[in-house]
């Protein structure tokens, strides 16, 4: 019973293959081609295809951790930058401090000496001053004697000597006593 | 057109070889069968150039297939897993690219016009059972090789042969055997007929009126037959995948 369902159904699918024209022969010929097909498919196009691929994707790795090492040296050499910048304003700040400094106490010198030198110069033309007073008050005297000689000469209508003088001064003293 | 379109590939002729004794009489040349050794020819010569002077920076070709060939990697290993992924990828991307190089041919003119000796030269190759059929058992054929050989084959008996002698498993492990024989069904079946379908669509509204109106089918077939290279794909790799990952019963 079991054995006839079978072959029934072998049967009928051996006329639907039939009908379809399976034949093994043909299904072998396209399992070969297939198979012909993968060999070479694999050798020809995937393998090369597939290891461009992964070289590329090896090489834009490194090239990206280059860009950061790159990105990160680049950051290192700012800040170097800056603090070279940083330490350089401030020495000139200093620099700036240490010359002004010098320059107002230079100024403050100058001034002292300034100073100093006219007060010197103001003594000095003080003095010469005096001096001339001096000349010339003795020159007054001078003249001033001489002028009385003369006048007591025009007086007298005698030249005063120093004889006379003396006579007269005793003559004075004389009158005195 | 003259011939009307029948489910048997014409054979076009016998040929008889013979190689280190092995001797093969009356093997016959379909016209299918040879249009599939054109398909390969095609494949073969284009592969060539793509890759005939490979560069770091691709030429046109080179980078269309470059473009291919990763998508393609890249579903096999969002699927399987980078190590399968390398043993899967060749086969499931020749079964796309012969699937959708011979349907695609299929659409040229000459197909089903030419002749000799009152049969059709060339024949859109899925439009013949044999060879989808063929297809179909190198996948499945392929797939249980693979599943034998990550899981070992106690592993791989397991699927179908439950050691607990309990009706429910054994009845699952029958349902499994089932399957895999649909599958192979399914497979083959799902492709000759969907370019089996679509030549005779071509053929009868050509016949009706034969310019501009046959145009819109023309489109619909291109994507029929990339839809249906990819489907075979798709459906290969998932099986392999599936198979060759421990059955989830044993987990427990």
């Amino acid at each position: 019973m079991c054995l006839v369902t079978f072959t029934v159904l072998v049967t009928i699918h051996m006329e639907i293959l039939n009908q379809f024209g399976i034949s093994p022969i043909l299904l072998a010929a396209q399992v070969v081609n297939f198979f012909i097909l993968l060999f070479i498919l694999k050798k020809l196009l995937y393998n090369p295809i597939l290891k461009v691929l992964e070289t590329r994707k090896k090489k834009i790795e490194e090239s990206l951790k280059n860009a950061q090492e790159i990105e990160l040296k680049l950051q290192a050499t700012e800040e170097q930058s800056e603090k070279i910048i940083e330490k350089t304003l401030k020495q000139s700040q200093q620099i700036l401090d240490e010359t002004k400094e010098a320059s107002s106490q230079m100024l403050d010198d100058a001034k002292n000496t300034a100073a100093e030198i006219i007060t010197k110069a103001n003594e000095q033309a003080i003095e010469l001053k005096k001096a001339e007073y001096m000349k010339l008050e003795q020159e007054v005297k001078e003249n001033a004697a001489s002028l009385v000689s003369l006048v007591f000469e025009k007086v007298i209508g005698k030249r005063i000597t120093s004889e006379d003088q003396k006579a007269l001064i005793e003559k004075e003293v004389k009158n005195l006593s | 057109m003259e011939h009307a379109i029948v489910l048997k590939p014409e054979i076009l002729g016998f040929y008889n070889i013979n190689v280190a004794g092995f001797a093969l009489k009356n093997l016959p040349i379909t016209n299918t069968l040879l249009v599939s050794w054109l398909a390969m020819i095609i494949l073969i010569i284009i592969s060539l150039v793509a890759t005939w002077k490979l560069k770091a920076v691709p030429s046109k070709l080179q980078n269309f297939f470059e473009m291919i060939i990763e998508f393609g990697y890249q579903t096999v290993e969002d699927l399987s897993g980078s190590k399968k992924a390398k043993v899967f990828f060749p086969i499931v991307m020749t079964f796309f690219l012969f699937i959708l190089t011979a349907n695609w041919m299929g659409l040229l003119p000459g197909f089903g016009t030419l002749t000799l000796s009152q049969k059709p030269l060339l024949r859109s190759i899925n439009s013949d059972l044999n060879m989808t059929l063929a297809l179909a058992l190198v996948s499945a054929a392929l797939t249980h090789i693979f599943a034998i050989k990550y899981l070992g084959l106690g592993n791989y008996l397991k699927r179908w042969f439950s050691l607990q002698l309990f009706p429910v498993f054994l009845f699952v492990g029958f349902l499994e055997i089932i399957s895999e024989i649909t599958k192979v069904i399914s497979l083959s079946f799902r492709l000759f007929g969907n370019i089996f379908a679509g030549e005779v669509v071509l053929s009868t509204v050509s016949s009706i009126f034969a310019f501009v109106v046959p145009l819109p089918f023309y489109f619909l077939e291109i994507i029929v037959g990339f839809v249906q290279a990819a489907v075979f794909m798709m459906l290969t790799l998932v099986f392999m995948v599936i198979l060759s990952e421990k059955h989830a019963a044993e987990e427990h």
